[in-house]
């Protein structure tokens, strides 16, 4: 039988640092660690982990860094460095769709 | 269940070193890789590599799956022989995005070993897409879903099953978006709690509309006199017609802003309409006149930035 199940959005409730950890099973010192080096968060983070909230673009961050690191045996500035050109990637093949709207 | 000759999907031979197996999964990871690759299929790939890889990295798993042997064809219907894995000692993992193939192989430890020691385990967290139309975010829709996911039989094995989910999927969503259902991931174990499902949001490409985040931009074909001369004109957008006023002198390209008429997220997107101009075709005499006739009284040079 089907019952309605309602979603939330993460932007309606951030994750904290313990249920990031879990819900993409990395201990917190892998999450703590993907700050302190500035991959997750940016420049946004406190020195205070317990005050740090993610959303829904550093939960899908988090799995990006994660395969690559766990495909590729990258250490974390690289796995950065690759999700942010995944990241400019998407944004240009927006970019070039928008382009196309004319033609 | 089907076979799966894990040897084959790497395309290493049976004897591969540890090392020459970690190469051709990270060349196939590589191809196969869902942020970049134009494969076909790409992500199946990829999920049937990572399985092969899931069982030929590890130490156990590799030993416990080459005691099946080489009698079996791949895709071919398969049943393991009773006792095949004894003296193996593994953990499931993962074993929802794999085959019923990898769950019947592996998947079986993990129930059993946490009966045994009475552990209590939160489910596991277990993550999907979904890909919606651009107008289910307009007005919020509900979408079923059906998920292969792990569960518990009466002899605590882990067995995958379908799942069906009627989601309500709330309205504002919009692509690259998280939307957690809470108590739908993997079952817990000794009266734990489930753990939770996530679902990352897609559109569908849409003939019309092309979706950046809360954005939307779609073309407004206009004709030349109403670029030219200024137009109220109505147009189709995603959650029923609006008028629009179209400046004068407006010319292909322009972008007109209709504020808030894009996702309506929390704090709502911008629909941004594309002005092309569309020319008439010049199929009679009459309309080939009135061409000369502009020709002639309007004497512009479309060229004159380029200096001819």
């Amino acid at each position: 039988m089907s019952y309605e199940i309602k979603g939330i959005l993460l932007e309606d409730a951030l994750l904290n640092l313990d249920q990031l950890a879990e819900s993409c099973q990395v201990s917190r010192k892998w999450v703590i660690e993907h700050v302190q080096c500035g991959v997750l968060l940016d420049d946004k983070a406190s020195s205070d982990p317990t005050s740090w909230l993610f959303d829904s673009c550093s939960f899908m961050r988090v799995r990006r860094i994660l395969a690559l690191e766990r495909d590729f045996d990258s250490n974390p500035e690289l796995a950065g460095l690759v999700a942010d050109l995944f990241e400019e990637i998407d944004f240009l093949r927006n970019s070039l769709q928008k382009t196309k709207l004319h033609k | 269940m089907e076979y799966k000759d894990y040897y084959k999907t790497l395309d290493v031979p049976r004897e591969a070193t540890a090392a020459e197996i970690k190469k051709a999964f990270r060349r196939l990871a590589r191809k196969y890789h869902p942020d970049i690759s134009k494969e076909a299929n790409a992500e199946q790939h990829m999920q049937e590599v990572n399985e092969a890889n899931a069982v030929l990295s590890d130490t156990e798993k590799r030993a416990a799956y080459d005691q099946l042997g080489q009698g079996p064809q791949a895709g071919k219907d398969f049943q393991p022989p009773p006792g095949w894995n004894a003296g193996f000692e593994f953990t499931g993992g993962q074993a929802h995005n794999f085959s019923d193939f990898f769950s019947e192989l592996f998947g079986k430890q993990r129930g059993a070993d946490a009966r045994q020691q009475h552990h209590r385990m939160r489910g596991e967290d277990h993550h999907a897409k979904i890909m919606l139309d651009l107008e289910d975010t307009y007005q919020g829709t509900n979408r079923s879903i059906t998920l292969r996911m792990p569960k518990l039989d009466n002899q605590g094995h882990t067995i995958l099953a379908e799942h069906n989910l009627n989601v309500r999927i709330p309205k504002g969503v919009y692509a690259g978006q998280v939307i957690r259902l809470a108590g739908q991931g993997g079952p817990g174990l000794a009266g734990e709690a489930a753990g939770d499902l996530f679902l990352e949001v897609h559109f569908k490409p849409h003939s019309r509309y092309q979706i950046e985040k809360k954005n939307i931009f779609a073309a407004l074909p206009v004709a030349p006199w109403e670029a030219t001369l200024g137009a109220t004109v109505q147009i189709p957008v995603p959650n029923g017609l609006v008028e629009v006023h179209i400046p004068e002198n407006s010319q292909t390209g322009r972008k007109l802003r209709l504020k808030g008429r894009g996702i309506p997220a929390a704090s709502p997107g911008d629909l941004y309409l594309v002005v092309e101009v569309v020319l008439p075709p010049a199929t009679t005499p009459k309309k080939r006149e009135f061409y000369q006739t502009m020709a002639r009284e309007l004497a512009f040079n479309p060229r004159q930035s380029l200096g001819v």
